[in-house]
């Protein structure tokens, strides 16, 4: 396209050109028909040059003249003449012809610049089409695939934007006439089938394995517990014993923690509950407030009196609650602060637990969610790094949205948005 | 007092065996559900300690059975399967409490004397330490004439847990799983008991020091009293 449009002022002056040449031979047959019929003696009558112009812009001339006899010419060319004190460049075609033995030269020229002067706008009239042409080409290119690419807009916007992970609706097929996008439709349907069989076979392993556990973990538990109440054990004995109990108790933590998080996912919890925010943040700050002088740590709750939650698990969100302000608690420093506070925004319920701890690293934050995700700052702690996982988990299932902001060395921020359906509009009884 | 174990968990089985025998309860185990079947129907027991995960019976048709021949009895579930719906079930069918394995035997035996000062009726369960009387039905503890108003509910849940292991030493762990069992969270060796009876002992000392309150050097804490 773009050389097409280079090459139409070269195309269109190679026309004219050779538009012009055609009209300087037919001048020239014409001519010669003339002098066959009227004889040369008519122009030239006593070997002088015979010249005629069309005046007054000598756009055009005609000459002729004897030439040596040697002399043979038959060309179209540019050229200069002067002709009455300007140079003009002319297309000029010369012949050379015999008549009664002596030769003559005619020449017949056209003046260059009408050429170029009728090539001109010519040239600009095609350019002005060609720009047309390119731009009704375009609006009918994008009308075009607009109409024929909306199934694929659809699949992609329902089908691969919208999915919330793991979560996946039924399928829905895409009405499409377009073979392809049928058939890009159903892949993209087989995928996502793949991917949810995968999770749910994940959700079930862990839903297994940890139920598996709990039988040994309980027998250990049992036996450890009688032992150590036997009196014929020594003290060091009993020591190693609760060494034993410690162990133990951690790894009944992590069974009984990723045993919740896939009872999490896999929705068996009822989220019927009615519960008044007071209420559940106070019941947190009771539980968790012996770990508030350690750090000598202030502790602060803001939010509105009658804030009801209503389609909630109540021992779920008390536990979503618990293990934020528990890591708010680890990772503060000394003297630091935690605040709770509430606001409605939007139909919205905005709740932001805010510390002054060590923060979060950047390249930390992408992974704070992971299981089993432990950061360096926080190896000082004793944690198995699930306490995000499953507010995490307990966020998703309640729709509840999480967002982090954290300054390493100033404090992290977690923001949960309520949605509306878990606020509750009359007064909490 | 009469247990019945139903438990198909042989080593299982033979711990609950070991601790409630040493707590002078009368044990009789089965390891499946048809023998336990035919026991409920034949014997009486004051308790029945039913897991749900046995391999030839369904736990909740046992505890049916168990309410049927032995209605004064007390069933405990214990299963390792913690569904939600399970727990609603077992105890819109009549039992009494519901315990999730892992489980701590204190736990267990926490639980049963519960049941026992609700079913047999130990109206005022009151206990005296040193100069302190403490109330563990209606959870108030009184120096003399005064009342001690400034121990919490956390506080008084822990001295009544010494109090029901009296003369045991109860580990931190055991402790803890006592009071925080029921959050899950991510830390696995919180020595928070420490601050509670520290706590508890300031608050007390205010009356009279606590001695009874003892701490076992390295192994944990125990209330020492007479029989």
């Amino acid at each position: 396209m773009v050389l097409f449009v280079l090459l139409v002022p070269v195309l269109i002056k190679w026309i004219s050109h050779n538009y012009v040449d055609n009209n300087l031979i037919k001048q020239k047959n014409k001519f010669l028909q003339i002098v066959k019929i009227q004889g040369i003696k008519n122009y030239i009558p006593d070997g002088e040059k015979y010249g005629s112009y069309y005046l007054p812009v000598k756009e055009e001339y005609l000459t002729i003249e004897e030439a040596a006899p040697q002399y043979f010419l038959d060309t179209i060319k540019n050229e200069k003449r002067l002709v009455e004190r300007d140079t003009i460049e002319y297309r000029i075609l010369s012949h050379t012809f015999k008549i009664n033995s002596q030769n003559y030269l005619l020449e017949i020229g056209k003046s260059v610049s009408t050429l170029d002067e009728t090539s001109t706008p010519l040239q600009n009239i095609a350019l002005a089409v060609l720009v047309g042409m390119i731009l009704l080409t375009i609006l009918a290119d994008l009308f075009y695939t607009n109409r024929v690419l909306k199934p694929l807009g659809l699949i992609i916007k329902t089908k691969l934007i919208g999915h919330k992970f793991p979560n996946f609706g039924s399928y829905q097929e895409v009405k499409t006439s377009t073979s392809d996008f049928q058939y890009l439709d159903i892949s993209i349907h087989q995928m996502i089938e793949t991917i949810e069989a995968t999770f749910q076979k994940e959700r079930e392993f862990i839903s297994n394995a940890s139920h598996e556990l709990m039988t040994p973990i309980s027998i250990l538990q049992s036996k450890i517990e009688n032992m150590f109440e036997r009196d014929d054990i020594a003290d060091d004995t009993k020591l190693r014993l609760l060494e034993m109990q410690k162990i133990l108790n951690r790894l009944k933590s992590i069974t009984k923690t990723l045993l919740l998080i896939s009872q999490i996912e896999n929705e068996q919890f009822l989220k019927e509950d009615k519960i008044s925010l007071q209420e559940l943040l106070q019941e947190v700050y009771d539980e968790i407030s012996i770990r508030l002088p350690e750090k000598n740590l202030t502790f602060d709750i803001v939010i509105p009196q009658d804030t009801i939650l209503v389609n909630v698990n109540k021992f779920l969100i008390f536990n979503l609650f618990f293990n934020l302000v528990n890591n708010a608690i680890k990772y503060n420093r000394e003297d630091g602060e935690i605040i709770i506070a509430a606001e409605n925004e939007n139909n919205t319920l905005v709740v932001n637990i805010t510390d002054t701890g060590i923060g979060i690293s950047p390249e930390d934050m992408p992974f704070i969610f992971n299981r089993f995700k432990k950061f360096r700052q926080s190896m000082q702690h004793d944690s198995f790094g699930l306490g995000l996982p499953i507010v995490k988990s307990i966020a998703a299932f309640h729709q509840i949205v999480i967002g982090v902001d954290s300054v390493q060395g100033v404090g992290s921020n977690f923001k949960l948005t309520f949605p509306t359906v878990l606020i509750g509009q009359d007064v909490y009884l | 007092m009469n247990v019945l174990i139903i438990e198909d968990e042989e080593a299982l089985a033979h711990e609950l065996e070991i601790f409630l025998t040493n707590h002078n309860y009368i044990t009789e185990v089965c390891y499946n559900g048809n023998s336990a079947s035919e026991k409920i129907a034949i014997n009486l027991y004051d308790f029945i300690l039913i897991d749900l995960g046995l391999p030839d019976y369904d736990g909740l048709d046992l505890l049916k059975e168990a309410k049927k021949n032995n209605p004064d009895a007390a069933c405990i579930i214990l299963t390792a399967r913690a569904e939600v719906y399970d727990r609603v079930r077992g105890l819109d069918l009549g039992a009494d409490d519901y315990l999730a394995k892992p489980f701590s035997l204190l736990e267990l035996q926490s639980r049963m004397q519960a049941i026992i000062r609700r079913k047999f009726g130990l109206k005022q369960s009151i206990v005296e330490l040193g100069d302190f009387l403490i109330n563990l039905t209606d959870r108030v503890i009184t120096h003399h004439e005064n009342i001690v108003n400034t121990i919490t509910k956390k506080e008084f849940d822990l001295i009544a847990y010494l109090i029901l292991h009296k003369n045991r030493t109860l580990t931190r762990t055991q402790l803890s799983e006592h009071i925080w069992g029921s959050i899950i969270n991510d830390d696995y060796d919180s020595n928070y008991i420490d601050a509670h009876i520290k706590n508890i002992r300031k608050k007390l000392n205010i009356y009279a020091p606590p001695d009874w309150l003892e701490t076992v050097r390295g192994l944990g804490y125990k209330i020492k009293m007479n029989a």
